[in-house]
């Protein structure tokens, strides 16, 4: 199976992206041939597709990048370091990159698996997406649906 | 004679942002304070003008960790004042899930916020070189429970199948079969988790503040999904109140310290979580939950706040053996799509779960066409706060006796605070990266 995995707080304006782009590939029938799942803030429950017969995972995350807001990369951990600096796994503080790190440590099996940042605009609680993002949802999905088949 | 500045601004290893402020100058403590300093996120607002089958799916946000248990307050709440009667294989199935979430967050909890604490490392990170199999075995725990939410709910996170009425899916035979040989399968990893708390169980600070403890409770067994309200006070007198009649119990009102409401009921402040819910129901608990509590050191009525993350161990093991009995009834019935409840009347209605961090309560009024005309959500964790102050007000004082050093207290304070498991909101979660290749 490959995994199409959102992660983000869905109400706290950009930062929701992830789960976004998700509800978008299911609301539009993209899911043919990948399961698409919502993590919101359990960015740990990653685990639960870290398999030996996992094909592929695709993670859609606001991702401070440098870039403009909408703007967006697909990148393999092993491109990045991560500038957060964490006290503990937490729906606030981890984030994806120190699961995948702790998995690895931990012995689970890494498939193939790579991220799609996409710059954020505004962040805060309570607000939807803002218009950069929100228009350019399904250039997001059909990226994140071909970049995913393509791992 | 102590001295001590503490300023603890957004305490790591909880969710959400909390801070904790102390000034003890030549042993006089001359502030002592819990700020909750996070913005009203406004969802009571979001539902006004939304259909009832929208009204879950809205609240469910309110929480990335206890969404089960928000969704499922919500559709209960709805459910009341719809005037809808749910059947039994639907009880059964959400008391399922409530348990599947109740496990997910603990060993959440118990592993990679608290565990560190115990084990002298400042976060779970350091712990895989030291503790690797630990690690491991939370992370297998941890997807066992995510496999098994998703299974029941549609997802774990944000659940789509419960609606008011009933299920919109419901899991095959077969699936809960499987799941069951998955459950049995992973009790060796939860004897061993088990064992892990057991061996350090002895660096529990030993504190005592006996206070008022609510949860729901019920005389069918350790109440999650469903039950009345239950106060126990420190002489071990009860009372139960039904929980259309919450705001008996929460009484909330603001402080100047805080954004967030606290609670009070009959005395200056209460606790709602694991320990409230053990000190309630320990009679209720499975059998070998009793026995792991006996192990672990811990029986009702328990007045140490440390013990809550001790509440929870316990906790995990009842939830796991119930669920096994759940499934042995629903996999020996089997399972059907049964078409949903439909509204029998239009008014206002209270509905509660335990959630991780103890009692959740939800309220809606819906008008004639099922529109939602407002609603009243209040969350576990804002009734620790108070309760959390008051353990403030005697822990200090107690250190500063003890002449302890600023780092020695603030450690003190801030695994207090974790030990409440407290979930103040959901926030954002970005990834702030640079590149290297």
């Amino acid at each position: 199976m490959r995994y199409l995995v959102g992660v983000g707080g869905y109400l706290a304006g950009d930062d929701g992206v992830g789960p976004r782009v998700v509800d978008y590939v299911l609301e539009n029938g993209l899911d043919q041939d990948l399961e698409a799942i919502d993590l919101s803030t359990d960015a740990v429950s990653l685990v639960a597709y870290l398999d030996d017969d996992t094909e592929a995972v695709l993670v859609v995350d606001a991702a401070h990048l440098g870039l403009a807001p909408g703007d967006f990369r697909v990148f393999s951990p092993e491109q990045v370091e991560t500038r957060k600096e964490l006290g503990g796994l937490t729906t606030h503080e981890g984030d994806v990159l120190k699961v995948l790190e702790l998995a690895r440590e931990a012995g689970f099996p890494i498939p193939p698996l790579a991220i799609m940042g996409i710059e954020p605009g505004e962040i805060a609680e309570g607000r939807p997406l803002s218009a950069p993002l929100r228009e350019r949802l399904p250039e997001y999905a059909a990226v994140a649906v071909e970049r995913l088949a393509a791992l | 004679m102590t001295t001590a500045r503490i300023r603890v601004d957004h305490l790591t290893r909880v969710e959400g942002h909390g801070n904790i402020v102390v000034n003890v100058t030549d042993g006089v403590i001359e502030k002592c304070e819990w700020q909750v300093p996070e913005a009203p996120r406004f969802f009571e607002a979001m539902i006004r003008g939304r259909h009832y089958s929208e009204v879950g799916r809205i609240t469910s946000r309110i929480c990335g960790i206890c969404a089960v248990g928000h969704t499922l307050s919500s559709v209960k709440a709805t459910e009341a004042a719809l005037g809808i009667e749910i059947s039994e294989q639907t009880r059964k199935l959400r008391e399922l899930l409530k348990y599947a979430e109740n496990c997910d967050s603990h060993i959440l909890h118990v592993n990679f916020l608290a565990a560190p604490d115990f084990l002298g490392a400042p976060s779970v990170f350091p712990l895989v070189a030291t503790h690797g199999e630990v690690v491991a075995r939370a992370l297998r725990l941890k997807r066992l429970m995510h496999e098994w939410g998703s299974l029941i709910g549609g997802r774990t996170t944000h659940p789509m199948s419960v609606v008011p009425g009933g299920f919109a899916a419901v899991p095959t035979t077969k699936e809960l079969e499987q799941l069951r040989e998955k459950l049995v399968a992973a009790l060796p990893d939860l004897d061993a988790f088990v064992a892990t708390i057991v061996s350090v169980a002895g660096s529990v600070p030993d504190f005592d503040r006996p206070t008022e403890y609510i949860a729901l409770s019920s005389d069918t067994g350790y109440a999650l999904y469903d039950g009345d309200i239950q106060s126990l006070l420190p002489d071990g007198t009860k009372q139960r109140y039904p929980v259309a009649d919450y705001r008996q119990v929460t009484n909330e009102f603001v402080v100047p310290q805080s954004t967030a409401k606290y609670t009070r009921n009959k005395l200056e402040a209460y606790a709602a979580c694991a320990l409230a819910r053990f000190n309630n129901n320990y009679d209720m608990l499975h059998p070998e939950a009793k026995k792991v509590a006996e192990t672990l050191g811990i029986q009702p009525i328990c007045t140490n706040p440390y013990m809550n993350t001790v509440a929870q161990v316990v906790e995990i093991v009842s939830n796991i053996h119930e669920s096994l009995r759940l499934l042995d009834e629903l996999i020996e019935t089997g399972v059907e799509l049964e078409p949903l409840v439909e509204p029998t009347r239009y008014g206002t209605g209270a509905g509660a779960a335990e959630v991780p961090r103890g009692v959740l309560f939800h309220e809606y009024t819906y008008d004639d066409d099922g529109m939602c005309l407002g609603g009243d959500c209040v969350i576990p964790t804002n009734q620790n706060h108070n309760n959390i102050q008051y353990d403030f007000e005697k822990l200090v004082p107690e250190l500063v006796e003890q002449d302890k050093s600023e780092k020695e207290m603030e450690l003190a304070l801030e695994m207090l605070v974790r030990a409440y498991d407290p979930c103040i909101s959901c926030s954002t979660h970005y990834l702030d990266v640079k590149f290297v290749r």
